[in-house]
């Protein structure tokens, strides 16, 4: 299906993530909360970003910042599926909200189904989807990081190259659009 | 009972999730009842504001990086490089970070001079354990321990012992916390030393600070003997 390339993606970055967590966050059960965390917030930035926030033991409001500061990006992806996900029942539709990350993001917007029904149920087959890679792979990945000897020292920079890469999608972006 | 950790990190995922799902819900919530398309005007404050918010995390993020030295600005030109010529994440970001893994492990610039100095670990504030940095016995960010070291009058001309858990390994998070933290708040004969293991075994408990701030000595419990 459409989502195979975000399948690679996820399962790569969620393990990628995963082994992060396990290795810097000295928590015991990483790969629990591994899993935990992937699925409370659908968003690999965060789980990333969260990671030295957890090390430090930083309170509750910092971790509210931070996630407000990198996920802010979501409050303007809803306003496209505003008209498409009229009508979807309230369950459904929390969890469409939920699972409402870059990439599943994208496959919604790539993919618009004029039957109403069709839409729905394609969205939520790509949302569940989507959100099943990237728990998986975070969960594997931090297995992963405690049981193996990953060499991990400079691993850290993989949450910098997602921002790299976000920043350099949003700017490519900005040059298309003024092209247009 | 659930312990401390796992309240706190029960915390950490409840403030992320609630915080994540607010931000995403917010456009439903805002426009439940809207028909017509949205202002133009809420399109451009997103389009303006995302990538200075992220352009502010990368540069905030290099701080917890080695730098002070060429090689994270190499491995992020090429993450941006890729990005732009081939346009796929996954290998701007997997080719960036091998990189910049293997420019450390090569030059080793981000080991710590680490001086195996045990005995001399008498009274010291801080300690590197592998659940945290701790003050006393407080869980601390390193920008607090320095805060808090100033704020106890901590002589800046002497001999700083920092005490480290034998078994916390991540070498690069010690070489930030003493060149970017301590060093540059002054405390340049901040010392990392490796403590003895039980110093850190679980029934280890330091007195806490008396109730106006100042500083009582460290001294490590040490487990009853087991015949």
């Amino acid at each position: 299906m459409n989502s195979l390339p975000v399948l690679m993606g996820y399962l790569t970055m969620g393990f990628a993530a995963g082994v992060l967590l396990s290795v810097k966050a000295l928590i015991p059960c990483a790969p629990l909360w591994s899993a935990i965390i992937a699925f409370s917030a659908i968003s690999g930035t965060l789980s990333f970003a969260i990671v030295p926030a957890i090390a430090a033991s930083d309170p509750f409001y910092s971790i509210a910042v931070l996630t407000f500061a990198i996920n802010f990006r979501y409050a303007f992806y809803g306003f496209s599926m505003l008209g498409r996900w009229r009508g979807i029942p309230l369950l459904q539709k929390w969890f469409l909200v939920h699972s409402l990350a870059d990439e599943i993001y994208a496959l919604d917007v790539a993919c618009r189904l004029p039957d109403p029904r069709k839409n729905r149920l394609y969205c939520l087959w790509n949302h569940a989807l989507c959100a099943g890679y990237w728990v998986i792979g975070s969960t594997v990945g931090a297995l992963a990081g405690a049981a193996l000897p990953i060499p991990s020292r400079g691993i850290e920079f993989a949450m910098v190259a997602l921002f790299l890469v976000i920043f350099t999608d949003q700017m490519k972006g900005r040059l298309h659009r003024h092209a247009l | 009972m659930p312990s401390d950790n796992t309240l706190y990190l029960i915390s950490v995922v409840v403030t992320a999730w609630a915080v994540t799902f607010a931000l995403r819900a917010l456009p439903f919530v805002l426009f439940a009842g809207r028909k017509r398309p949205l202002p133009r005007a809420v399109e451009r404050f997103g389009d303006l504001v995302s990538p200075v918010i992220i352009a502010g995390l990368i540069v905030y993020s290099y701080s917890g990086l080695a730098w002070r030295t060429a090689w994270p600005y190499l491995a992020g030109a090429l993450t941006v490089g890729l990005q732009i010529w081939k346009g796929n994440p996954l290998s701007s970001i997997l080719a960036g970070t091998a990189l910049y893994m293997a420019l450390l492990a090569v030059t080793g610039c981000a080991s710590v001079p680490i001086e195996h100095l045990e005995s001399k670990a008498a009274h010291p504030l801080i300690r590197v354990t592998t659940s945290g940095l701790r003050f006393q016995d407080r869980p601390v960010t390193p920008a607090e321990a320095v805060k808090l070291l100033e704020k106890n009058g901590v002589p800046k001309d002497q001999t700083l012992h920092v005490l480290v858990d034998p078994d916390f390994d991540d070498q690069q998070a010690l070489w930030v916390f003493q060149h970017n933290y301590l060093h540059r708040a002054g405390y340049a004969k901040a010392l990392l030393m490796i403590g003895e293991r039980r110093a850190f075994s679980g029934s280890a408990r330091l007195k806490e600070s008396s109730a106006d701030g100042t500083v009582i000595p460290y001294a490590p419990h040490q487990p009853p003997e087991r015949r």
